[in-house]
């Protein structure tokens, strides 16, 4: 066995490596053994020399950030010189000059760009230039539980070249357990680039030791219906119990929802398909049952799944998103194995996602989530959203299970920095965790909170502790906005204008602005904020005061 | 005077700068419902109590909603008297901004429950626009004074009802405040010195109540006030007051050195000067010599005992530089609401309807409120509340009773009220729960029901057409003044009540308690067992008061 001092040694040098190190030296390791992996350890960095790279990413929740950096260090260690810039910050302008130009872009909402690739994303994607000089590479990070994989990475790795560019490696599309995949394409491209077959032995191939994400198993503790009677509103706070769960406040929980058992069974007997005949999906089988219960969405199909189902069942059903039962009893299949060719081409249920509204410094071992209970109308009948209905009616006791999707562009400042936090409804959830954190780490940066809803009496979600925490002076600064207590409707970004002044205060002063919660109120606010900055007159160019602040990190939002 | 240790709430006052406090911050703080503590102590003189609904605290606790936070604004009515259109007024204001019902006070005059932090200055200025306040119906100072409500009662009626304008006048604290906060300052007609010789700035060490009573019917309860002055009526002529002292209702479980007390005759005056100027001087002599350290002893007639009625007579002479005149002979009879039309000496129609225990709202039974808007839209009349929590459709003229009897006609009013039995038409509660906060046990919510229980057993000993008066209060505070009821019922906890026994037909008697802490079943046994011995052994025309008295059963 291995002695004491070289397990020291060991563990020292183990110590030393960050994440990403961990995981290469782990599948060097491996390598070593299966054999597939050069170690000839020799550098001739002159092939190199003088190279210039841009590395370009597109992030909303840091990981393509945090790859982007590690692959400038990388390249740097290689003699590399390399730019790196977010895509929100890069000047379109400079895509022809540009030598060599790699993306890290993930993929967002339905299959969108993140929105700080947007602009970049829509300005590729008008033709009316071409990219002769260009030469390019694309890392497209995903999550296979989304049915669009990868989308946004994949157009933009295609338009590059349609507009002309030179592809020098292919697109590399990660899962979210991303490093190892990320961390061979880097190789590639740095191979790519300096010409040699490898060079430090930072470059050798690594063997993915596939991870994917960390499913906990909760359960639940309370769930409260935070609105009063009379509310038009249903908001729950949910707390659920879990010994080993680890997160920061700014994480979302990831959830993935089961659909109805007599939606299901339903559409089972509507197609006569077998019930316990069973499928392969993604790398397990399952039965036809826990496939249409667990793993594919039936419940608003998308266009193109509609268009599927119409070939299928010889059709012409016009473009329409809807639910497969309504499909179903609208264009019945005629033979059951119609349905089960379809049932390849459903796609799976997208993970909902909700912000954690509870931190791990005052309650140990415990998520805390604050749910809307999601409702619609389809032709005048009632209708509830399948995930957060779902959590809205778990009983206390029972289990569910979930994921931590962690985001490293919502953190916390250091404590001695000021915080403007603007949250109505639901999106005051991670500011109800962000105070918690600040209280229990004693922070003497202040907090100023702006929250809103319709009605005082019934919407004013965590009123009492709010209220506690003004009274504490954890919270120095609490303004609300409640919509319908008067004739005319009042927002959280009117009563931003209302204290313009010490609003840009503090802004200058340094504090951080966070926005969460509804898409349509962060554009609002947006605008308010843009609009103060001008009148305040302290900068001559509101946009880009704006950027300035998006670049230092100090206007976070978290919109959906 | 200083004394050694004040209570919390004199502080107050005096740091109030005139009953200001920091009201106007307090409507400005948008995280709560609710103001201040010390604001809370101010509002009252302002007229209104900061409360919360009661039935909605664990629930709302656990949605982590403070408290439903709402304030009760109550009226400045000498004598109960409003126009046809501030009637209007007021229930166009209870539909805006409270909960919609009116409630009828013991003291003749409304309260609206229910109002958000946000709807109190809209209502005042609205009540302000129909030249009706709030100002001083509550703190420590005098209150609404009430007046003998039925004009019938007697033809020197107007005479004694417009007094109890001049007293109200005479007694009116100085200070701006009320319309600076409430009506923006600028609604101020003239800006006069807020100097206040009467109340400083400490005003009385607690409440102060004055009540005009015209024999022989004591509606007004004339006993339970700290100043009562009983008419004297000489060849039906007005020719002055008796003036009784000291007079309070209410007392505290477990603080055997509270008690009620019934006022005490000490003289007569007349002519109107004198008049005021012996009712100014005994409340300078309450708010010089009241207890400033402890509240439940600060009451007038904690003073008049401390102090000896000789002493007070001798002193309120060397205030008003003349002596007291010897009482006068009186007689009162009776202590109720005269249901019904009647007419009054200047050959004007009253009619009096019952409202269950002063709750004007729409229900199952009767669609009172509607009924009273649309007679008060004929603006044919005026209102007058009474203190038995009624209101008498006021000063109708012949010509005009047709139109109005109409309407009655169309929401079966007078059909109701004559179907009410005479326990329920002499019967009153408190409102207890579920906005009081000193409630221990339900008083107007509950008592309907009781009253529905207790019907047949009087019916099975044929006393069915008695008038018993009977009286609910949800603590020992004595709102519905239960102390003086023939059966008083006071909470002691949810469900339970000490029942009082043997108070008299006007109100000369106190009640005392017969059995405590009863809960329904026992106070349904207890009361069959008493109605029987009573329907056997009764003397002609004997009361149920007295019969408790004379078989000593208190
Ligand atoms: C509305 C009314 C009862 C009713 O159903 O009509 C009432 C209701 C309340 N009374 Fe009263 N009192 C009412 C007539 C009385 C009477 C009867 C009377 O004056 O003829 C009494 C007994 C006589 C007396 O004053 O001694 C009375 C003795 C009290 C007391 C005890 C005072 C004392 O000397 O200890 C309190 C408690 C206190 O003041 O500390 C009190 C307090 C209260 C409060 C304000 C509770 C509080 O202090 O927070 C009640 C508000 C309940 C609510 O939600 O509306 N109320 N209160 C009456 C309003 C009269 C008015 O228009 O001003
Ligand atoms: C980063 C992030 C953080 C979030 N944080 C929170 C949070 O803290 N709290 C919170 O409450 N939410 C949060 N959300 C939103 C949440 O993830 C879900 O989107 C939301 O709960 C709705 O999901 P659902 O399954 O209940 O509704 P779904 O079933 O997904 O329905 C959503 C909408 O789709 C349409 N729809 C669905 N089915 C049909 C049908 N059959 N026919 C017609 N239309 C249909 C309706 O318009 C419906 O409103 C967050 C989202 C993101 C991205
Ligand atoms: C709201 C939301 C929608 C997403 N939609 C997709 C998608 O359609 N396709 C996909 O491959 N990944 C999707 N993802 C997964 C992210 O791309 C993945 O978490 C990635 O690691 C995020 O990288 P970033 O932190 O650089 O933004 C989605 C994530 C979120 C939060
Ligand atoms: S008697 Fe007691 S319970 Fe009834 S209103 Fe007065 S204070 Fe409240």
């Amino acid at each position: 066995m291995i002695s004491p001092d070289k397990m020291k040694k060991i563990k020292e040098f183990i110590d030393s490596l960050d994440k990403e190190e961990q995981t290469w030296t782990n599948g060097y390791l491996e390598g070593i053994h299966t054999g597939n992996s050069s170690i000839e350890i020799s550098s001739h960095k002159n092939s190199t020399e003088n190279k210039k790279i841009t590395i370009a990413y597109g992030t909303e929740s840091g990981n393509s950030k945090k790859i982007a950096n590690l692959f400038a260090s990388r390249a740097k260690q290689e003699g590399i010189h390399a730019k790196i810039v977010s895509l929100d910050q890069y000047r379109l302008t400079d895509l022809p000059k540009e030598e060599y130009f790699l993306t890290v872009i993930s993929t967002q909402g339905e299959g969108e760009p993140p929105a700080s690739a947007k602009k970049f994303y829509d300005h590729i994607h008008q033709n009316g230039f071409n990219l002769p000089k260009l030469k390019y590479g694309v890392l497209a990070l995903g999550d296979t539980s989304y049915p669009m994989f990868c989308k946004a990475g994949e157009d933009v790795d295609h338009q590059l070249g349609h507009l002309g560019g030179q592809r020098i490696v292919d697109i590399q599309r990660c899962d979210v357990d991303f490093e190892t995949d990320a961390h061979n394409w880097m190789n590639d491209v740095i191979q790519k680039i300096s010409g040699t077959k490898s060079s430090s032995y930072s470059l050798a191939k690594v063997v993915k030791k596939s991870s994917g994400k960390k499913i906990y198993r909760g359960k639940i503790l309370a769930n409260i219906n935070l609105n009063d009677r009379g509310s038009a509103k249903q908001t729950h706070h949910i707390e659920i119990s879990c010994e080993d769960v680890f997160y920061k406040p700014g994480d979302s929980l990831g959830i993935v929802p089961h659909n109805p058992v007599d939606v299901v069974e339903t559409i089972i007997s509507h197609t006569g398909i077998n019930a316990e005949r069973t499928f392969v999906h993604r790398n397990d089988t399952c039965s036809v049952f826990e496939l249409l219960h667990k793993k594919l969405n039936i419940v608003y199909l998308p266009e193109r799944v509609v268009a599927k189902y119409a070939v299928q069942v010889k059709e012409d059903i016009p473009a329409m998103k809807t639910g497969l039962l309504d499909l179903i009893r609208r264009y019945p299949v005629k033979d059951p194995s119609h349905f089960e060719t379809f049932l390849q081409q459903l796609e799976p249920i997208t993970p909902r996602l909700y912000s954690i509204s509870s931190s791990l410094e005052t309650v140990d071992g415990e998520v805390h989530l604050t749910v809307a209970r999601d409702k619609f109308s389809i032709d005048e009948e009632l209708k509830y959203g399948l995930c957060s209905d779902h959590l809205c009616s778990l009983k206390v006791g029972s289990e569910i299970d979930f994921y931590i999707h962690h985001n490293d562009q919502f953190r916390l400042p250091e404590d001695n920095k000021d915080v403007i936090m603007i949250g109505p409804g639901t999106g005051i959830a991670p500011f109800r965790a962000f105070l918690s954190e600040r209280e229990s780490a004693g922070a003497s940066g202040r907090n100023w909170l702006f929250f809103g809803d319709q009605h005082f009496t019934t919407d004013f979600l965590y009123q009492t502790e709010l209220q506690q925490w003004k009274e504490g002076g954890v919270l120095h600064s609490l303004d609300v906005a409640f919509s319908r207590d008067q004739e005319e409707k009042i927002y959280v970004q009117d009563k931003i204008r209302q204290r313009a002044a010490e609003f840009f205060q503090w802004i200058e002063n340094g504090a951080t602005l966070y926005v969460c919660g509804a898409k349509k109120m962060g554009e609002d606010v947006e605008k308010t904020i843009i609009d103060l900055i001008k009148k305040s007159g302290a900068a001559d160019d509101a946009e880009s005061y704006i950027n300035g602040l998006k670049t230092e990190g100090r206007y976070l939002k978290d919109v959906y | 005077m200083s004394e050694p240790n004040l209570s919390s709430i004199e502080k107050i006052k005096q740091a109030s700068d005139s009953l200001r406090g920091t009201i106007r911050e307090g409507l400005e703080d948008e995280i709560t419902g609710a103001i201040s503590e010390d604001d809370k102590a101010l509002v009252k003189f302002h007229g209104m109590y900061l409360q919360d609904d009661r039935d909605r605290r664990e629930e709302r606790a656990e949605k982590k909603l403070e408290r439903l936070y709402s304030f009760m604004i109550r009226l400045r009515l000498p004598g109960g008297f409003l126009t046809a259109d501030q009637w209007l007024a007021t229930q166009d204001i209870a539909g805006e901004h409270s909960t919609g019902i009116i409630k009828i006070t013991t003291r003749q005059t409304i309260q609206l429950h229910g109002l958000y932090k946000s709807h109190v200055k809209p209502t005042i200025q609205a009540f302000n626009e129909a030249k009706l306040h709030s100002i001083a119906t509550c703190g420590d100072i005098n209150r609404n004074v009430i007046c003998a409500a039925h004009p019938k009662q007697s033809p020197i009626h107007k005479e004694v009802h417009d007094f109890a304008y001049k007293i109200n006048e005479l007694l009116l604290p100085k200070t701006k405040a009320y319309y600076e906060i409430w009506l923006d300052e600028e609604k101020l007609v003239d800006k006069k010195e807020e100097e206040d010789p009467l109340y400083q700035d400490r005003y009385l060490p607690r409440k102060f109540k004055i009540a005009l009573a015209i024999p022989p019917n004591n509606d007004v309860d004339v006993f339970g006030n700290d100043l009562g002055l009983i008419a004297i009526i000489e060849n039906k002529r007005l020719t002055g007051y008796n003036i009784a002292i000291g007079g309070g209702l209410s007392s505290t479980h477990g603080n055997p050195s509270t008690y009620p007390r019934l006022a005490t005759v000490i003289g007569f005056v007349s002519g109107e000067e004198k008049i005021l100027k012996t009712i100014y001087e005994i409340v300078t002599i309450q708010r010089d010599y009241g207890n400033r350290s402890d509240r439940s002893l600060a009451r007038l007639k904690y003073t008049v005992d401390k102090m000896g009625i000789e002493w007070f007579k001798t002193e309120i002479t060397r205030r008003t530089g003349f002596p007291l005149d010897k009482e006068k002979p009186y007689q009162f009879t009776e202590r109720k609401d005269y249901y019904g039309w009647f007419q009054n000496s200047d050959k004007l129609w009253y009619y009096t309807p019952f409202i269950e225990n002063g709750r004007v709202t729409d229900d199952e039974k009767i669609a009172l409120k509607t009924a009273l808007y649309e007679i008060a839209e004929t603006r044919k009349l005026n209102f007058r509340f009474t203190t038995n929590q009624n209101v008498i459709l006021s000063d109708i003229s012949d010509d005009d009773k047709v139109s109005i009897e109409k309407i009655l006609k169309k929401y079966r009013i007078e059909e109701y009220t004559e179907s009410i039995s005479s326990l329920r038409k002499n019967s009153m509660a408190c409102v207890a729960l579920n906005t009081c906060p000193l409630a221990f046990a339900e008083a107007q919510r509950y008592l309907p029901s009781l009253i529905s229980k207790i019907e047949p057993l009087l019916k099975k000993n044929g006393l069915q057409e008695e008038d018993i008066i009977l009286r609910m209060t949800g603590c020992p505070n004595g709102c519905a003044r239960s102390y003086i009821a023939e059966i008083g019922f006071i909470g002691t906890a949810l469900g339970k009540y000490n029942l009082q026994l043997g108070g008299d037909h006007a109100g000369m008697r106190l009640n005392k308690v017969y059995k405590e802490s009863l809960d329904e079943p026992a106070i349904l046994l207890e009361l069959e067992i008493l109605f029987s011995k009573f329907a056997k052994e009764r003397k002609t025309k004997e009361s149920f008061g007295d019969f408790a008295v004379r078989k000593n059963l208190v």
